[in-house]
């Protein structure tokens, strides 16, 4: 009797977690407007679908994007706060069979190599269910502007103060 | 050569061939080009919008005019006067306005020179952007009659007063005041004193309009209540400064 | 008359500055205008320049018609008492610039440099200038358009006795040669009595004085004797044509009324009968200085002693 109550307590947990483990679905796909080698400063839009696939409706639903740096070397998770004003959604209910569409801009503010994933979890569950993730490198930008700053930053102040030394030597030859 | 066009030419000289006049100068363009250079070798301000930064450096350019005419405007007389070379000018024939005219000439060449120094680094930092012949010709527009405006409040101070020290700081603690609703933050700036310092405020007309035309693509005639601000301001400090330009203190 | 100036008061923040100033300059004339310091010479000055408009008084330059303050300072040199400049530009420079104002230079900045003693400094910048080489060029500046008529404040300050020499000479050929009006505020009386026609004392912001020179030292004409007494007795004043201007311990200064026929010999014998005696006698000239020092109550002359 003992074990059959242990065995019929372990289903129902069983059951319980195999209802709570499906009831979410996220997918996770790069915009097709996205740049194909994405550059710093570019914005990228990621778009997640997150499903309900279990038979209760998901209370208190948040969804959220996480960022991590997987360049070797510089492996360290993203503080999103330059890159995105967009982090998560909260508060949505989610009946069962029923989808969440959501769109996640993001703008690149660093190089490296990145992957991106959403988590979502509900009010009732302690599991957080995760999208697949989705991996791409931001180049390093090229520093065009440097070529039209650089001659004007450096060398408006050198022509001053050559147009100074060119005074201070008349000066001197006037004066003898 | 009338006595207008003698003392300007003067005024222009000692800005561009006096020594200090150059170094004047080039601690202006030292300020622009430190943050045009901040902008390549700074990750952050290097992916700002192209229309931000150009308003940043119109900004910038307007507050550096703003403070050579408060130098300037309160060297005019009381400091000839502290030289010694105030008496000579008034004894010489030349009416009180001829005098304040001629000075207020150098001072616009001084905003000139700076303006026309100013457009290479605009060009710079905006060029391929959006809004730069807009940023160019509103920085004109609106800039010169703030600028100019404090350079007659300088002026009037030290023709009143006789003291450079005096005119500098006071001319100076207005100029801070106006720039001061741009340092407090969004929240104090909507509240009911920040909005009447807003539309009072000269420099504020200036930012605002850069921001508005800039950023925001606002066209000319939306802009039009800040333009009667700027030249209302241009119009009283002229008046002032020619009041108190009639009997400047010489002794 | 070039300058007719009656009776000009004005007040400034409150402080009367000038009471009861007048000033008549004709044509020809060197006008020396003393006083002491605080006096309100400057002012008068100032005012002349039209700085500043008199509260009361008839003020005329040139010419009754002449009302245009502008025009009128065209006829005009200055040269003030502090001479500034600006020292970036040279000398030919600054005069060429200055001459501007009026109309240009009459003559070649350098041959005006020459005249003022500054030859061959026409390229060197004004910073390099010593203090005298500043008052002549002060002085250039005031002679840039030929004026009719010239005011200097103190043109010798900071000049060596040849430099004061030099300017004393020029400024006697401007009046002479040139028929050059000129106005002269200094308190170098040696340099009054040496070149002016007229003087004018002010003090305390009023005309104390004003008169031709000659008639000024003519007319101070009562003879002038420092004695040391070695005996003065009590209670006999002194005999009635004798004034006691200045008692410095046992040395006393004397004014002698001579015009009623007395002698200086009588005089002598009616004090040794009094009782007074002397044991040295010298005699004072009748100056400038004198009579400046009278009117402006520097050292007014002492009350005769009476009888105890």
């Amino acid at each position: 009797m003992k074990h059959f109550k242990y065995l019929l307590a372990s289903l129902l947990l069983l059951s319980s977690s195999l209802a709570a483990a499906a009831s979410l679905q996220l997918q996770l796909q790069s915009d097709t407007a996205n740049p194909a080698h994405p550059t710093m400063g570019d914005w990228m839009h990621f778009n997640s679908v997150i499903t309900n696939t279990g038979q209760q409706p998901i209370e208190g639903l948040v969804a959220w994007i996480s960022l991590v740096e997987v360049t070797p070397g510089k492996e360290q998770p993203m503080d999103l706060e330059d890159w995105s004003a967009h982090k998560a959604v909260t508060g949505t209910t989610l009946q069962p069979g029923a989808v969440l569409q959501t769109q996640w801009p993001m703008r690149l503010i660093q190089s490296g190599d990145y992957r991106v994933v959403i988590s979502a979890t509900d009010r009732n569950n302690k599991t957080v269910f995760t999208s697949p993730t989705l991996q791409f490198h931001v180049a390093q930008k090229p520093v065009v502007e440097s070529a039209r700053i650089l001659p004007v930053a450096l060398g408006i102040p050198l022509l001053i103060g050559g147009l100074l030394g060119v005074q201070k030597v008349r000066r001197w030859h006037k004066t003898g | 050569m009338n006595a207008f066009t003698l003392i300007a030419k003067k005024e222009r000289r000692a800005l561009l061939q006096n020594q200090r006049g150059l170094a004047w100068l080039l601690a202006y363009t030292g300020i622009l080009s430190a943050f045009a250079l901040l902008l390549i070798s700074n990750r952050e301000l290097s992916l700002l919008d192209n229309a931000q930064v150009v308003y940043m450096m119109a900004g910038t350019v307007t507050a550096a005019g703003a403070l050579i005419a408060v130098i300037m405007g309160a060297d005019a007389y009381a400091g000839e006067r502290e030289r010694g070379t105030l008496v000579p000018l008034l004894t010489a024939p030349i009416s009180t306005g001829e005098l304040l005219m001629g000075k207020a000439a150098g001072l616009a060449s001084a905003w000139g020179i700076m303006y026309l120094l100013a457009i290479p680094y605009l060009w710079a930092v905006g060029a391929g952007g959006q809004n730069l012949g807009q940023a160019i010709f509103y920085l004109g527009l609106f800039g010169t009659p703030v600028v100019l405006g404090f350079g007659y409040l300088a002026m009037a101070l030290s023709a009143r007063s006789g003291s450079v020290m005096y005119s500098l700081m006071t001319s100076l603690i207005v100029l801070l005041f106006s720039a001061s609703p741009l340092l407090i933050g969004p929240g104090l700036r909507n509240s009911a004193i920040g909005k009447v310092l807003d539309a009072v405020n000269p420099f504020s007309g200036a930012l605002n309009t850069y921001d508005a035309v800039i950023i925001d693509s606002d066209p000319l005639m939306s802009q039009l209540g800040r333009l009667a601000l700027v030249l209302i301001w241009l119009g009283l400090m002229f008046a002032v400064a020619r009041l108190s330009a009639r009997r400047p203190v010489f002794r | 008359m070039l300058i007719d100036a009656n009776h000009l008061a004005l007040t400034l923040d409150g402080n009367t500055i000038l009471k009861d100033v007048s000033l008549h300059m004709k044509k020809g004339d060197i006008y020396g205008l003393l006083g002491p310091n605080g006096a309100g010479k400057s002012t008068t000055i100032a005012l002349l320049l039209g700085l500043y408009s008199p509260d009361k008084g008839q003020l005329q330059r040139f010419s009754e018609q002449d009302t245009d303050i502008v025009a009128i300072r065209q006829r005009i040199g200055v040269m003030p008492e502090f001479a500034g400049f600006y020292e970036w530009m040279s000398a030919r420079e600054y005069l060429v610039w200055y001459a501007g104002f009026y109309g240009g230079l009459q003559a070649q900045p350098d041959s005006l440099l020459e005249r003022v003693g500054l030859s061959r400094t026409g390229s060197k910048p004004i910073v390099q200038f010593s203090r005298g080489m500043k008052q002549r060029l002060a002085l250039a500046r005031s002679l840039v358009h030929a004026p009719e008529l010239l005011i200097l404040d103190e043109p010798t300050n900071g000049l060596d006795p040849r430099g004061r020499r030099e300017i004393h000479d020029l400024l006697i050929e401007l009046a002479k040669k040139e028929q050059v009006c000129i106005l002269l505020c200094t308190h170098l009386l040696d340099d009054v009595e040496r070149l002016c026609t007229r003087v004018g004392i002010i003090d305390d912001g009023r005309t104390v004085l004003e008169d031709d020179l000659e008639h000024l030292l003519r007319d101070s004409g009562k003879p002038r004797y420092r004695l040391h007494m070695t005996d003065t007795p009590e209670g006999h004043p002194l005999p009635p044509l004798v004034r006691l201007l200045e008692r410095d311990d046992a040395w006393w200064t004397l004014e002698i009324d001579l015009h009623r026929g007395m002698t200086i010999g009588k005089i002598w014998e009616d004090l040794l009968n009094h009782g007074w005696s002397f044991d040295e006698i010298h005699i004072e000239s009748n100056t400038l200085e004198a009579r400046y020092l009278e009117l402006t109550g520097t050292k007014k002359p002492v009350q005769q002693e009476k009888a105890a």
